[in-house]
């Protein structure tokens, strides 16, 4: 039916939505399609207001729109430095994913004639009884832990409860977790999912720069002269930064792309440089790059001499196994992480094995291909940027891969830089934001201190008024450990939040599945929607998610960004923030500490835990005014506050604070902006000194730290504040092969990962109608010789097996991702086909991070 | 009712070429761009293909390199006021 009025709302809609592109793209549009939006002022009933996205790390910031109290609209927001206005398909949505057919709206435990049962069905239950029945576990548990501690130092406390928590958390959600774990119950059993993310990433930031986290920013898109790509498929899973990549690729004479997998994807289209590798080669590629670095003597001397000190790691360390694995028993040093001192010259020593020849022959690379990336690291004109996440991180010599890339780009000085940029991207939007800098791994505490030592948990009691005493020294149990510690009945309670680990977890027959179904342990798993892991658990609550609530994330590039509650979650939801408070005022201090630490503080006797961590002066301490007003004077909801009666995020924020930002910090480098500061501004990259963001770190004229720590230091020169020398560390380590790699059983490489349309495992995203009809099911993408050697079609139901599982699913030979003879790809957000029945729990030693990009199968006909 | 707004990278040199490939698509308009091989593309839903599929299919037509969203309306009124 053709319209016939002069302008409807559809043409309104589409000549607002062409104007948006049209300034984002710098493209002028005809003039009359100009005349017909200005014929209508803006939608004056949607109300708009900023946000980052929920997805990825990448940081896009989006424009929301709401009306009549549900979100009906999202743009790319033009003001926000990361995105530009663009929006990535994902970005699409943004708002759909909040009104899955499927929402929770009441918590649900399982029950058998009216009472809690594991082996029971789920019934709808109130907020009180779910908390009534989760408490009295986590009690029991909590008093075994306290017999079991009695008599022990603070440095060999053991706890039997956890909780998993996420990436995808909100900054004072990871900050009031760890606060109820750490400082409450004493338990270091508090792992983010971040830990199957980047892990190494972070091992390697600490061990060569003794700072978490990239020194540069994603400017650098715009600066650099070659752009490398090791292990990152950043055409599917950061579309914008690949759009601004390619943008610079397209308009920079002489700018090349060089892309480096273990089977061919979509960023592919843009190589100057297209390297397949065979699996775990990219340990000697690098070693090959560094000895080219060294053989043509294109090293930066003067920069080598005055700022990197050169060590070598401890090797043979095995894969992170259980000890029993033979594996295991084989490796002289397992998980030993210890550096030693080492030289040039040494070092120059070490590398001279890789070759081109043996690199080419090891890694199947063709000479000339390993010889151009070679020559673009060591070109002294070329500003070089390398960009990475799962094929890297997930490894197992994942800390050791991100060192041997920081090790070629030390060697040339090419770093910290506008354009010389070795930089880990992230895959979830608060990786950085929640699980690194608030610190909700196992062995941390906020803004890079860690447990272990005894003046960095001194100073944490300080913080947090605490007895002396109080925190546990003990590194607990990161992600995959937790499950082994479930199947053994060594943690008997669990609580997931914000993620979908029995989905995301490895070796889900042997492990997670076996941990999680014991029936010693009870399980909680708070989740918008009925995943994978909330159909495993003993009780489900149900979350406010994304901007349901007032909220923090932070980016790969340091930008810590806000944004306000835009609408009302459905039913009895409530944010796992309210989740965390609202549980802890059923402990009283005596339910978990010690009488003998009680007594170093005689007024905590009798209090709750929500009293000493929550109601402690400090984090009640900024009144809500029953709204939440912008600047513009738009009103809105905050959940939390109205329950617990004072602004909890200010509170919490300003509380955080003094970790990153006080006068008395132990590691500078951290510095945050007031709290109101980042509801105005579109996000600011830390360190934020006297109100101003830092793009490049350690670099004397960007980062204000270098002139503070190193008075002497030259203009523009760089200084490594993070470690007490000043110098970043060139740490050699060699190729070492794979926890698993084919044999004659087993005769193909395993490879998971993701696809563009379902972001992680989907919990989200396969709710959205449109893209589950685009990609509604996991494909076994493989070659068509590897197919027809097994008398397999395209499209034909398959059977995949390793030493652990099975899945079916169909074969996909002309797909997006095309992989050489020998390996397949499977992507891992089919909750139908769980493609972690498959993979195997064997880690980097160092990061514990799991390998979820090789193992061992079979591919059959059915 | 769905529509939203893109922007489409092309091969250099190829915008004019790959703008009419992009329109043969239900429920695709390209406004401008194919000088600079940007092109400003907006999608509404074309009966039964939704603009989310579309959207998924601009990356597969020959010459693009990145096709990214912009802007995106998914309430109910746009349908009824357009009749």
């Amino acid at each position: 039916m053709t319209d016939t009025r002069p302008l409807s709302r559809r043409d309104f809609i589409k000549s607002q939505a062409a104007i948006a592109a049209a300034a984002v793209a710098g493209v002028t549009l005809p003039a009359s399609l100009l005349a017909q939006a200005q014929d209508a002022a803006a939608d004056p009933d949607i109300r708009w207001d900023k946000a980052p996205c929920r997805f990825c790390g990448t940081g896009c910031s989006v424009l929301v729109g709401s009306k009549d109290g549900r979100v009906i609209a999202s743009q790319g927001d033009p003001d926000a430095p990361v995105n530009r206005g663009l929006n990535c398909i994902k970005g699409y949505f943004l708002p759909k994913i909040l009104y899955g057919q499927d929402r929770l709206t009441r918590p649900l435990l399982r029950k058998l004639n009216g009472r809690y049962d594991k082996d029971g069905d789920f019934e709808a239950v109130s907020w009180d009884e779910a908390f009534d029945v989760m408490a009295a576990h986590w009690k029991q548990a909590l008093k075994r832990s306290m017999k079991e501690n009695k008599g022990k130092s603070v440095d060999e406390l053991t706890s039997r409860v956890g909780m998993f928590g996420s990436g995808q958390w909100t900054v004072w959600e990871g900050y009031a977790a760890s606060k109820l774990l750490k400082a409450g119950m004493r338990s270091n059993n508090l792992d983010p999912n971040a830990r199957h993310c980047m892990a190494s990433a972070v091992g390697a930031f600490i061990r060569a720069f003794g700072i978490d986290e990239p020194m540069g920013c994603y400017d650098d898109l715009e600066h650099a002269d070659v752009f490398v790509l090791w292990g990152a498929n950043m055409a599917e899973m950061h579309p914008i930064l690949w759009s601004r990549l390619t943008d610079t690729r397209l308009s920079k004479p002489g700018c090349e792309v060089h892309v480096l997998s273990t089977f061919q994807h979509r960023c592919f289209e843009l190589a100057d440089n297209p390297i397949i590798f065979t699996p775990q080669t990219d340990l000697a590629i690098l070693n090959y790059i560094a000895n080219h670095i060294i053989q043509t003597e294109a090293y930066d001397k003067a920069f080598i001499d005055k700022h990197v000190q050169f060590e070598t790691a401890t090797t043979d360390i095995g894969y992170g196994l259980r000890p029993e694995h033979p594996l295991e028993q084989q490796a002289a040093n397992p998980g030993v992480g210890a550096k030693m001192p080492s030289s040039f010259e040494a070092f120059a020593k070490q590398v001279a094995p890789y070759t081109l020849a043996s690199v080419a022959e090891l890694s199947g690379v063709p000479q000339e291909n390993l010889l151009r990336l070679a020559k673009a690291y060591a070109d002294p004109r070329k500003k070089v940027s390398s960009y990475w996440t799962m094929g890297f991180n997930q490894h197992t010599r994942g800390v050791w891969v991100n060192g041997n890339l920081y090790n070629v780009h030390l060697l040339m000085g090419k770093i910290s830089a506008p354009g010389n940029s070795p930089f880990s991207l992230t895959g979830q939007p608060s990786a950085c934001g929640t699980a690194r800098e608030v610190g909700t791994f196992a062995h941390r505490l906020p803004a890079d201190l860690v447990v272990r030592k005894p003046e960095h948990r001194a100073f944490s009691e300080r913080v947090w008024q605490l007895p002396a005493g109080t925190l546990n020294g003990k590194v607990g149990y990161h992600a995959v450990l937790m499950h082994r510690m479930m199947k053994d009945g060594l943690m008997n309670c669990y609580w997931q939040l914000c993620n979908n680990n029995m989905q995301a977890a490895p070796n889900l027959n042997e492990e997670s599945y076996p941990g999680w179904r014991n029936p010693e342990v009870f399980v909680t798993v708070s989740d918008p929607y009925p995943t994978v892991s909330a159909q495993a658990a003993d009780l489900v609550l149900p979350t406010a998610m994304w901007v349901e609530k007032e909220g923090a994330y932070g980016n790969a590039e340091r930008r810590t960004q806000f944004w306000r509650e835009q609408t009302d979650a459905p039913g009895e939801s409530k944010s796992d923030l309210w989740q965390i408070m609202e549980f802890s005022k059923r402990f009283t201090v005596e339910d978990v500490w010690p009488p003998e630490l009680i007594a170093k503080a005689p007024e905590s006797a009798g209090k709750t835990l929500y009293e000493i961590l929550f109601a402690n002066g400090e984090v009640d301490k900024f009144p809500y005014e029953g709204k939440i007003t912008d600047a513009r004077g738009n009103e809105y909801r905050n959940h939390e506050s109205q329950d617990f009666g004072y602004y909890v995020q200010k509170g919490l924020f300003e509380e955080y604070r003094k970790f990153n930002s006080g006068p008395d910090i132990i590691k500078k480098g951290h510095e945050m902006a007031p709290f109101q500061a980042y509801h105005e501004a579109r996000g600011l990259r830390w360190p934020v000194i006297d109100d101003k963001e830092t793009l490049w770190r350690f670099r004397e004229g960007y980062d204000p730290h270098v002139a503070a720590f190193n008075p002497d230091v030259e203009q523009g020169d760089v200084y490594f504040y993070g470690n007490a020398n000043g110098r970043a560390n060139i740490i050699f380590a060699p190729y070492e092969p794979a926890a698993e790699s084919p044999d004659d059983e087993y005769d193909l490489w395993l490879c998971t990962g993701r696809v563009l349309e379902h972001w992680h495992s989907g919990s989200m995203t396969r709710r959205v109608p449109e893209l589950y009809r685009a990609v509604p099911d996991a494909m076994i993408y493989m070659s068509k010789d590897d197919a027809r050697k097994r008398r397999l079609r395209d499209g034909q139901m398959a059977l995949i097996k390793t030493r652990r599982g099975q899945i079916k699913a169909r074969v996909e030979t002309r797909g997006r991702n095309r992989p050489p003879n020998g390996l397949v790809f499977v992507p891992w957000f089919d909750a139908n086909r769980l493609v972690n029945k498959l993979t195997l729990d064997a880690t980097d030693p160092l990061s514990k991070e799991t390998d979820y990009k090789k193992c061992a199968c079979r591919v059959e006909r059915v | 009712m769905n529509i939203c707004s893109c922007v489409v990278h092309t091969h250099p040199g190829t915008g004019a070429d790959v703008a009419p490939r992009l329109t043969a698509l239900p429920g695709v308009e390209v406004h401008a761009g194919t000088a600079a091989d940007k092109l400003v593309v907006t999608i509404e839903d074309a009966g039964d293909s939704l603009a989310a599929d579309t959207l998924g299919q601009l990356t597969r037509v020959p010459g693009v390199i990145n096709a990214v969203l912009v802007y995106h309306y998914g309430g109910d009124d746009a349908a009824v006021a357009a009749g």
